[in-house]
């Protein structure tokens, strides 16, 4: 583009890991919102760096922006339009540009799923986790974010897909996948808090990776308060519907639960249509907490002690769990029962729920290459990209706008 | 359909048949004259050795053989010499003991082509070798050449014995080796003295057995019956590791341990707090996430990072360089927060 001397600005010809992406996006952010700037696609000839009229930052950026081709647009969401994109030095490799809106509650900054998306993606590396490769601005004050190229569509169509057959050993690999993916997340302190099968893209070579950082937060200090009205609803965990405000990574794991025992039932696990009935489906099948099975679960804010002991309703017994997850096998469920357990403190924390012999035990998980998938295409990501965190495909039976409402106040 | 249009449509049918040849008796005329689809080289071939009926009689007669002897005989022969069990071929000098089970149709019309094809299919399962199990493609043709000896000695019956034989042991040895279940060679039953046929099934197994027993004792002194020079040794997978859930990834603190618990006032007062602990608050994590992060940078480089980077390290030096100098030229741009 504009760079006609290399040297100038020390382009990177890969972008940059998403390190510096974040510092340099910010800059050029305040810059850009600030009032009269020159064009950010000014020639630069001179040195920059001596007082040019175009900062540093706006020159990276721009640099950065020339790396990229945006090709067609995939999709569009309230939140984000997703366009297919690739290299410029390289026309074979694919990425996908989640193009954000600029959002009407976020007249002077930038919307905060944005933010945390940013952030969170450019500190968690790992191959199970999407890759941001870059951010940049437009003239038009949009932010780009640079996503890995996801071509295989997410796991909530692959159970939906009827035409799919996949087996118990399947499940495994896929489950392996997520619970990883959730393992390094909370390993390096960051909660997701919108784990679903949908958030759940499924890359050419069939590895899973988790997206969609929108509603990501890293873990609380002590005394410090957390939105409860995260997560989407079917994968919501009891605390949450209880109104709990500190809470921890167990919260993601009941989510993990969700997913991995809606694959082995090809529908939702836990549906429901609102957030009460949401807290009765689970209590059906969880029995009612009780002060014994949960110590301390009648401080929670929204908690109503059943009113008679005829109200009181038990968990539903090992029998019930391997008539409808016969798929999971013995492990499977008892590591299941795990990840769903009411009282957040017995639940699974991630790194146990890798430990379980349910990875280990028979059948072994299918290689990655002999996966079933559906050629879902480039459009399915940017169907799935472009959503709001919390925010469900439409036509999938759900009421959205599930957590859309957030506090920032205990960021 | 009403009675009236039945019993009209009936009268119309008579009327044909009274007219002439329905089409029915027209098809069965024509067929009967109709020359057989199946050509004939001689005479001979329509007759049946055996019971001499000849496909005039019996348009539907079927010719079968047995891989024994390949001595053709009809159907309707085969089903009355061999039903109540195995019995001598009836052909004059043969007296080979034939059971029903192995009649089969040829496939060729000579015979001494049929037997060369079962043959060649029998050798050719046992001597399963291809160009990529040889060191060179001149040892494959070797190996080619061998097999087709040993085709022709068995088409040839030239010692025949010897070489069902070393098949045999071939066949066990190949088996062994790749550890699979054994599959037993039926020497060619054409050959006479093969190894004598046992009329009894339990007296056949009992020698199966007995021959097979002994096979695995001669595999084990390493007779293979062949040994064909530049033949690649068969190299087994390593047996796969087992499955890994972490996929090899630990995060675990290197400049630190971690304890239980620590001591600080502010930390009490939450430690006793009902909410902490009932939404699943970890202490843990929050204790390894701040040490984690008054560690974190130790022992990282940046300068060996960016190295490290898949660059070319040229433009690399350049953009740290120009950073560098423009942060300690104290310019507006700031690098403090870099991460």
């Amino acid at each position: 583009m504009g760079v006609s001397s290399p040297a100038a600005l020390s382009p990177r010809p890969k972008p940059p890991g998403s390190h510096l992406a974040v510092p340099d996006r910010a800059k050029a952010l305040s810059g850009l919102s600030r009032a009269a700037k020159p064009p950010a696609s000014a020639p630069i000839t001179r040195t920059p760096i001596d007082g040019g009229e175009a900062d540093m930052a706006e020159q990276m950026n721009d640099a950065l922006r020339s790396q990229f081709v945006s090709g067609a647009r995939l999709g569009e969401g309230t939140y984000a339009i997703v366009y297919a994109g690739h290299y410029r030095h390289d026309p074979t490799k694919l990425v996908a540009i989640k193009k954000i809106k600029l959002n009407a509650d976020f007249k002077d900054g930038i919307a905060m799923d944005a933010i945390r998306e940013i952030k969170y993606l450019s500190e968690l590396s790992h191959p199970n986790i999407i890759k941001l490769h870059a951010v940049f601005s437009t003239k038009d004050q949009n932010l780009s974010l640079v996503l890995e190229h996801l071509p295989l569509g997410d796991l909530e169509g692959l159970w939906k897909n009827k035409s799919i057959t996949y087996s118990s050993a399947d499940i495994k690999a896929w489950s392996n996948m997520l619970c990883q993916a959730i393992w390094f997340c909370h390993a390096n302190h960051v909660l997701h808090r919108d784990i679903k099968g949908n958030n759940l893209l499924i890359a050419a070579d069939n590895t899973v990776k988790l997206a969609d950082f929108g509603l990501a937060r890293s873990f609380a200090d002590p005394g410090a308060k957390m939105t409860s009205n995260v997560i989407t609803r079917f994968y919501r965990p009891p605390e949450l519907l209880y109104g709990c405000l500190h809470y921890a990574g167990n919260a993601d794991m009941w989510s993990v639960g969700c997913v991995i025992a809606e694959l082995a039932l090809r529908q939702f696990f836990l549906p429901s249509e609102t957030d009460l009935q949401q807290l009765s489906v689970i209590i059906d099948v969880f029995g009612t907490p009780s002060e014994e099975s949960w110590p301390g679960v009648g401080s929670l804010r929204y908690y109503q002690p059943p009113p008679n002991r005829s109200a009181v309703k038990l968990p539903q017994p090992l029998s019930w769990w391997r008539g409808r997850l016969p798929l999971l096998g013995d492990d499977g469920i008892d590591m299941v029962r795990g990840m769903l357990a009411m009282d957040p403190q017995k639940r699974l924390t991630a790194e146990q729920a890798l430990q379980h012999r349910y990875w280990t035990s028979a059948p072994r998980p299918t290689k990655k290459e002999n996966l079933p998938n559906e050629g879902g295409g480039m459009k399915k990501e940017g169907e799935d990209l472009k959503r709001k965190g919390g925010e469900t495909p439409a036509g999938a039976g759900r009421v959205d706008k599930v957590a859309r409402k957030l506090d920032f106040g205990g960021m | 359909m009403s009675k009236v249009t039945s019993r009209a449509n009936g009268g119309q049918v008579r009327q044909g048949e009274a007219g002439g040849a329905s089409p029915l008796s027209k098809s069965l005329y024509s067929l009967s004259l109709k020359p057989s689809s199946r050509p004939r080289t001689d005479a001979a071939s329509d007759v049946c050795p055996v019971c001499k009926s000849s496909r005039y009689l019996n348009p539907n007669m079927k010719f079968l053989v047995n891989p024994e002897c390949y001595h053709k005989m009809c159907e309707s022969c085969v089903d009355r010499i061999f039903s109540h069990g195995p019995a001598p071929c009836p052909i004059a000098g043969c007296a080979r003991t034939l059971r029903k089970g192995k009649f089969r149709e040829a496939t060729f019309e000579d015979l001494k082509v049929e037997r060369e094809v079962d043959i060649r299919r029998r050798v050719a399962s046992i001597m399963n070798k291809e160009e990529s199990d040889f060191e060179t493609l001149k040892d494959y043709n070797d190996y080619l050449e061998q097999v087709e000896e040993i085709t022709w000695n068995l088409i040839l019956k030239i010692d025949v014995d010897e070489t069902n034989h070393r098949l045999q042991r071939w066949a066990d040895a190949q088996a062994a080796e790749t550890g699979a279940t054994r599959r037993t060679y039926e020497p060619d039953p054409s050959m006479a003295g093969a190894s004598g046929v046992v009329l009894k099934k339990g007296g056949t197994q009992r020698r199966a057995l007995e021959t097979s027993s002994g096979n695995t004792t001669d595999t084990n002194v390493k007779d293979k019956g062949f040994n064909f020079h530049g033949l690649k040794k068969k190299v087994a997978p390593p047996p796969e590791a087992p499955f890994d859930p972490f996929d090899g990834w630990s995060i675990a603190p290197q400049y630190y341990t971690l304890q239980n618990d620590y001591d600080a006032d502010w930390l009490t007062k939450h430690k006793r707090e009902k909410e902490q602990l009932v939404g699943g608050y970890q202490w843990s994590d929050f204790y390894n996430r701040a040490l984690q992060d008054a560690f974190g940078g130790l022992t990282v480089f940046i300068d060996d990072e960016i190295r490290a980077r898949d660059i070319p390290s040229g433009d690399a030096a350049i953009g740290t360089e120009r950073a560098a100098t423009a942060a300690a030229g104290g310019q507006d741009v700031n690098m403090d927060d870099i991460f």
